[in-house]
């Protein structure tokens, strides 16, 4: 009995979740240029703020899960670091309604096709993954898999305090 | 799959099992017949309705993505997840409401203290800078921080034994359910603001689960003390 009450709490809310509304930014579509190895070497060594290096794939269902988290984080520390997500091996106007649907207009976007940047930072072909840059390029962390909010967290802050 | 996020829950439910079986030997005149009936769906509807909440406000539609549903590591709303949690034990115990609360209490809190110090398995413990020489840094980090998570473990697991290892006298019913619900919100509480996250975090949700938690435990306390003694 309790456990098919259980189970009927669990469908209605997900029913009336499902009815919900999604949140859309709805700011203008961002650019999604195309990246490669030394291009985004050179964004990390001249920037002048901390990098926070998200690779993803729009087909790739736990970078949907982070996506929320990532769009806050971006808001939260705006001028302060930079969020730069990196779409790879996916198709372009796949990875521009990705954006869309989540609200990711905050974040710095390049694209690479061939997933040929991950695989030079040393993060192998597996998404998402979350590379931290200290300003100059210096990696000083890296997490795989899906991030949580207290990891994002205490990263970010990490990069900040080193900075001073 | 996150090994060490299920190994820390399995240390979790370990530590409640424990605690239920140590209740269970101290004090054999509270039902602990069905006490697993109670925490098994109130764990499982909180996680699943907590991640449901975590979805939905950050824009994720779990109708069609229901596969997310299982990412527990990418959030679940603490709020929605423990008020889940609570009215599903309220209306699993409801036969016996106040001696099965009391019962599960002290349980609930040993799992609860071993899920925080699971942080060791999964590498999470740090908080926010601290100069005090017990600071834990993040691999390759100058920067010392507060092991937060242990802070909050070992709170909690002092809550859990004070009420575990309490005097055998008759306390009553739902005063134990009560201060334990205080007690777990006060610590997360107060250590919430060592603990590193986006925005102001869940301060409130904890603030009045403590509140409830301590006026519950007094009403609970004045019903007994109102009732003709024989």
């Amino acid at each position: 009995m309790l456990r098919r009450n259980a189970f009927a709490v669990v469908v209605t809310t997900l029913v009336i979740a499902g009815c919900a509304p999604v949140p859309s930014s709805g700011g203008p579509a961002p650019d999604l240029l195309d990246a490669t190895p030394a291009s985004v070497a050179e964004i990390l060594a001249t920037s002048d703020l901390p990098v926070v290096l998200n690779v993803w794939a729009s087909w790739c269902s736990p970078c949907r899960s982070e996506a929320p988290l990532l769009r806050a984080a971006a808001g939260e520390w705006q001028g302060r670091v930079r969020f730069v997500a990196v779409a790879v091996r996916d198709e372009r106007g796949a990875a521009l309604a990705f954006i869309d649907e989540f609200g990711l207009e905050g974040l710095e976007h390049l694209f690479d096709r061939t997933g040929a940047v991950p695989s030079a930072l040393g993060g192998g072909s597996g998404v998402p993954q979350t590379h931290f840059f200290a300003p100059g390029g210096d990696r000083v962390a890296v997490h795989f898999g899906v991030i949580d909010e207290r990891t994002l967290a205490l990263q970010v802050d990490d990069l900040l305090r080193r900075r001073g | 799959m996150e090994f060490s996020l299920l190994a820390a829950a399995a240390l979790a439910v370990a530590a409640a099992w424990a605690g239920l079986r140590l209740e269970a030997r101290l004090r054999p005149e509270i039902p602990h017949r069905r006490l697993w009936d109670v925490i098994v769906p109130s764990v499982v509807v909180g996680l699943v309705l907590g991640r449901l909440a975590a979805m939905l406000t950050g824009g994720l539609n779990p109708i069609a993505h229901p596969a997310d549903i299982l990412v527990i590591r990418a959030g679940v709303h603490t709020g929605a997840a423990s008020t889940a949690a609570l009215i599903t034990a309220l209306v699993a115990a409801r036969r016996h409401l106040l001696p099965t609360l009391d019962g599960v209490a002290p349980a609930a809190l040993a799992g609860l203290a071993f899920w925080h110090a699971g942080c060791l398995l999964r590498r999470a413990c740090l908080g926010t800078a601290t100069g005090l020489p017990w600071g834990m840094a993040l691999p390759g980090s100058p920067v010392a921080r507060h092991p937060v998570e242990l802070y909050a473990a070992l709170l909690i697991a002092v809550g859990a034994a004070a009420l575990l290892f309490r005097r055998r006298r008759p306390s009553a019913p739902g005063v134990v359910a009560g201060i334990a619900l205080a007690w777990a919100s006060a610590a997360r509480l107060v250590t919430e603001p060592i603990r590193p996250g986006i925005g102001a975090g869940p301060v409130w949700w904890y603030a009045s689960a403590t509140l409830i938690g301590v006026a519950a435990a007094a009403l609970a306390a004045s019903r007994r003390r109102s009732v003709p003694q024989p």
